[in-house]
């Protein structure tokens, strides 16, 4: 009995060793062991922690990836404007799912803090012609790749990312407003007066990714939400949504997801007959919309929550 | 008459007073968040559990930010205890087990989780059995297929678990795109599931790997079970190193079209030659009028009035 | 109609040297400068709480700011026209008008810089214009021709000027400490030989030549700030040529409403006689002419296609909510000035005087109609927005200060014929030997 509990001590020590070893060799690379796939390097703190595996055995840990949501580093203004390396983000709107709930317009402005009034989703009323059928069509910053508001940009403060988008940075804007004229999806709002914001929002550094804090005479959009593509995590708008009506992916790996299903993207849009809007134009925007056919629910149904402002135009 | 009076003011007041009880005990009931507890392996290693409070305001369920939660391992004593922790901004806290646990936890294939937050009464528990996936894959004449095998410790031995849901497919960014026609699978009584991979052509990373990924989420038995495995079945995707590069009318700054430039800075420097030797013409006229002068004239240049 | 008296040099020296400012001037200017004031208050109100005290929101983000910003710039090319152009055609009869026309210039310009400050929702970040300023932006274009332009009429207007320096510094009654050191700082190395002249015009010869392509950039770029975004009524390529057409209408109004005034206030009878009038009369209709052409070429040929996007914009200007004031535009500024001006009996000074308000006014409102109503009509319908974004009405405090940027531009030019002959001396006195 002796000889075997020694022996199988000593197995077990070996054995803790060599995990050890693996798992901090696997650890010393800055990825989040828990979610490999978050995107980017995670804070490292140095402090390390032990737990235990599922079998038992004794793991060192650094205590960053401890957090639900890990710290990143602070990212620096032209990091910023460079943007994700690899990625091509892209949107699919599915507009036969989409019944005006407005959960995308609650969870975006909350997240964001935008004013009253800002809406960076907006969910219009379409109808292409007379006598088609009236639709929902939440309008996001469509991200172009020939964009018309970074064309006319006098500063700088617009541009244009390796990633696929179209960030604005509002400690650079001088508030002349020429982008929003040339937006011809009107998706640009402007801080017309000081934004209400938390006490802790307002204390934060101003970061472009998260486009927070807002200031006061500057212009803002839709981001696609890269802080959350950093975490790994989906825009707001898509984990929002009850219905599924968001689909948001990468290009690159041809695949989008609204966090429930996922589809890969040359399909989706093919086998659906996704479009752009104002294809025309020539803007080459990054949000496709499927059309709506065989929708889920009818367009009455969305017009309970619908905007009393825009009730009121209705009835003129 | 008088003591009528006092009983009938007393009732009346008892009358308006009851419904405000009511309603300050409902709000108190609505204020006590309740918490989910979330068991979850990945690659049959890691472990951890994802505590996450949420507390019902009208229709919508809201995070709870800061909520203290104690997370103990089969009972609710002080040595049993895995972790004290506070819930973050999105009403979120992870834990894992402490080393200290490691002979309590090797003790039984099967645990409680409990959670409390400093009352008296447990929050939520959870059961866990000790669980393993696996994930294989095989080539038969160019098709390609996955096989997943879950497993359940029962002693000591390695049980198969039968209708255990789960996804199989490709880890992209923010989801798994399934591997074959079907979104979900469920293991049969061997515990397996076998999936037709049929995405052709999908893109993978710079060297042409992608990971397959089979996930079991929220199993009452098992809790969250992830595999993944790194395969070279991708098409290389080649970054793009030349974005920044490119001369356009979008592009920054430091980018300008050269035919933009050209045009600009001619314009520019030609107009500008021009007003700097205007400038100069300037300064020549100024050096005319300091010489000793010669005699004043009213008619311009060309008719020499002579003094 | 000639000056049959012959005057002596003394006499129209006497004539046109600047005068002081009699009851009528001090109103005047005091009115301007409570008007101005108002408009600096209400930029105070503006900075402290940023732009929301005017009405201008999402959809309408341009309002009267730049739609008067545009009218600005308009005037100023009149610079271009009446100096360079007529002196380069060797037109005599504009020489007295040419100061005018070149200080309207300048304070235009200087104004439609401020005006486009005043627009900015960072001023303060006005300096990342040159720090981080990208070439591809319609706006750095204008900024650099702007600048340009500036500097060009400052010029064209110092030039000329130092033969009167030289008369107002060998007055011998001195007409004040501060206007006489102003006078010696700015031109007392000008002692009239014939080399300075020649110099002097040579570079106002190439001055003259080099402003008129510059102006024609400056209105051509302006109004591809409009032209190069995709929205119904901007998106055209007729823009560069109609608006340059309106700057010179207006350019030419606006002189015409000067010399008159200049002409009634300094008793100028003898030097603006009434064959200017009736000149600046044919002027002011075969540019009005030309203007009325270009409007229909930008309005007739999309309403007779009448696309989507354009549809309900046109509709609005023609026949619905902005009918009354496009209407009001076109006739005052257009229409029925041709009609005064055709005529030889409408080519006397007051009938020219009115045609002249009528244009700068109908000039005015076209501004605003082709910036606002534009804005109205986005590609997508507007929801999801409050009720008041729907309408644009500027606030009492974007009246203040567009009203406050055109009294501090009428302010300059009067400062400035208070301090310099607002007819050049030299040039009349010359031109008077040559014909005598």
């Amino acid at each position: 009995m002796e000889d075997n509990s020694t022996s199988r001590r000593k197995f077990l020590s070996a054995g803790l060793m060599a995990t050890v070893a693996t798992v901090a060799a696997g650890c010393s690379d800055k990825k989040n062991p828990f979610d490999k796939y978050a995107g980017d390097d995670v804070k490292a703190s140095g402090e390390t922690v032990k737990l235990l595996s599922v079998d038992g055995q004794i793991i060192e840990m650094d205590k960053a990836f401890l957090k639900p949501v890990p710290d990143l580093p602070h990212l620096s203004n032209s990091e910023e404007r460079k943007g994700i390396e690899g990625k091509k983000f892209v949107m699919v709107i599915d507009l036969a799912r989409c019944k005006n709930v407005g959960a995308c317009k609650t969870s975006c402005n909350h997240a964001h803090q935008l004013n009253p009034g800002q809406n960076w989703i907006k969910v219009l009323e379409m109808q292409d012609a007379d006598l088609t059928a009236p639709y929902w069509q939440p309008t996001t910053c469509m991200h172009c790749d020939e964009p018309p508001c970074v064309k006319v940009c006098p500063v700088d403060a617009t541009f244009k990312r390796q990633d696929g988008i179209v960030l604005i940075d509002s400690d650079r804007c001088i508030g002349c407003r020429f982008c929003m004229a040339a937006c011809p999806y009107s998706t640009r709002v402007f801080n017309w007066q000081e934004p209400v914001l938390t006490e802790e929002v307002a204390l934060m550094d101003y970061s472009c990714e998260t486009s927070m804090p807002q200031k006061l005479g500057t212009v803002s959009k839709c981001d696609f939400c890269p802080d959350m593509a950093r975490k790994g995590e989906l825009p707001h708008c898509v984990s929002a949504c009850p219905n599924g009506v968001f689909f948001f992916g990468d290009q690159n790996e041809d695949s989008v997801t609204n966090g429930a299903e996922t589809f890969r993207f040359s399909d989706l849009i093919k086998d659906k007959a996704g479009y752009r809007l104002m294809e025309d134009l020539g803007t080459k925007p990054r949000v496709y919309y499927l059309p709506p056919v065989n929708r889920n629910f009818p367009f009455e149904s969305g017009l309970e929550n619908e905007n009393a402002d825009d009730r009121m135009q209705h009835s003129k | 008459m008088n003591q009528l009076h006092k009983i009938a003011i007393g009732i009346i007041w008892l009358f308006c007073y009851l419904p405000t009880i009511s309603v300050t005990a409902q709000d108190s009931v609505k204020q006590a968040p309740s918490v989910a507890l979330r068991y979850f392996v990945h690659n049959n290693n890691i472990q951890y559990l994802l505590i996450q409070s949420r507390v019902k305001v009208g229709k919508k369920f809201q995070a709870v930010p800061g909520y203290p939660v104690q997370l103990y391992l089969d009972s609710n004593i002080a040595e049993n205890l895995v972790a004290k922790s506070i819930t973050n901004i999105n009403g979120d806290a992870k834990v894992v087990i402490p080393a200290v646990l490691k002979d309590k936890w090797n003790a039984s294939p099967r645990h409680t989780f409990i959670a409390l937050s400093g009352a008296e009464e447990d929050l939520t528990s959870i059961e866990i059995t000790k669980a393993k996936i696996l994930l294989d894959t095989t080539t038969i004449d160019s098709i390609r297929t996955l096989n997943v095998k879950v497993m359940f410790l029962q002693n000591n031995d390695w049980i198969p678990a039968a209708d255990v849901e789960m996804k199989v497919g490709v880890a992209r960014a923010g989801g798994i795109l399934p591997a074959g026609e079907e979104a979900t699978y469920t293991t049969d009584s061997t515990g397996t599931v076998t999936v037709d991979f049929k995405r052709d052509n999908l893109p993978g990373d710079v060297k042409g790997n992608f990971v397959l990924v089979a996930k079991v989420e929220d199993n009452d038995l098992y809790g969250n079970l992830l595999i993944e495995k790194t395969v070279p079945w991708g098409i290389a995707v080649k970054p793009d190193l030349h974005f920044f590069d490119q001369r356009t009318l979008w592009s920054t700054r430091f980018k300008t079209p050269v035919w933009l430039l050209f045009m600009a800075y001619s314009i520019v420097m030609i107009v500008w030659g021009v007003i700097i030797y205007l400038v100069f013409l300037l300064i020549k006229i100024k050096k005319a009028g300091n010489e000793k002068a010669a005699p004043l004239k009213i008619v311009p240049g060309k008719v020499a009035v002579s003094d | 109609m000639k000056n049959t008296t012959t005057l002596t040099s003394q006499q129209i020296t006497l004539d046109l040297l600047p005068q002081k400012f009699g009851r009528r001037g001090i109103i005047w200017t005091a009115a301007l400068l409570l008007i101005a004031m108002v408009g600096a208050f209400a930029y105070y109100r503006q900075v402290r709480y940023g732009l929301v005290v005017t009405h201008m929101r999402d959809y309408v983000s341009w309002g009267i700011y730049i739609s008067n910003f545009v009218f600005f710039v308009a005037i100023s090319l009149v610079g271009s026209l009446i100096t360079a152009i007529l002196r380069l055609a060797n037109v005599h009869w504009a020489t007295p008008l040419t100061r005018i026309a070149e200080i309207i210039a300048v304070s235009a310009i200087v104004f439609a810089s401020i005006i486009i400050v005043v627009d900015m929702g960072r001023p303060e970040r006005f300096l990342n214009l040159m720090i981080h300023g990208r070439l591809q932006s319609p706006i750095m274009w204008d900024v650099i021709v702007i600048g340009t332009y500036f500097f060009i009429s400052l010029l064209l207007l110092y030039f000329p000027l130092l033969p009167d320096l030289k008369i107002l510094i060998g007055l011998k009654e001195k007409p004040g400490k501060w206007l006489n050191k102003l006078y010696r700082f700015q031109g007392s190395f000008w002692k009239g030989t014939a080399d300075q002249f020649r110099l002097s015009d040579k570079a106002i010869n190439i001055l003259c030549i080099i402003i008129i392509p510059v102006a024609f950039c400056i209105h051509t770029v302006t109004s591809w700030l409009f032209a190069t975004t995709y929205r119904p009524g901007w998106d055209s390529t007729n823009f560069g040529a109609y608006f340059i057409s309106g700057a010179f209408l207006v350019g030419a109004g606006a002189v015409v409403v000067a010399m008159y005034i200049f002409r009634k206030a300094y008793k100028l009878e003898k030097y603006i006689y009434e064959k200017h009038f009736e000149k600046m009369g044919r002027v002011v209709v075969l540019l009005a002419l030309l203007y009325l052409y270009f409007n229909i070429n930008e309005y007739l040929v999309p309403a007779f296609k009448m696309k989507k996007p354009e549809e309900a914009h046109l509709t609005q200007l023609f026949a619905g909510e902005y009918a009354p004031l496009f209407w009001f535009a076109i006739m005052i500024g257009m229409i029925i000035p041709i009609c005064i001006l055709v005529f030889k009996k409408g080519r006397k000074p007051l009938p020219v005087f009115i045609a002249g308000i009528m244009v700068v006014i109908g000039a005015w409102f076209k501004r605003y109609l082709i910036v606002t109503p534009t804005l109205l009509h986005p590609f997508l319908p507007m929801n999801d927005v409050p009720e008041s974004y729907h309408h644009y009405f500027p606030s009492w405090e974007e009246w203040a200060i567009a009203m406050g940027s055109l009294a501090g531009a009428l302010l300059i030019i009067t400062f400035f014929a208070r301090i310099y002959p607002i007819i050049p001396i030299h040039e009349t006195i010359s031109e008077n030997e040559s014909t005598a």
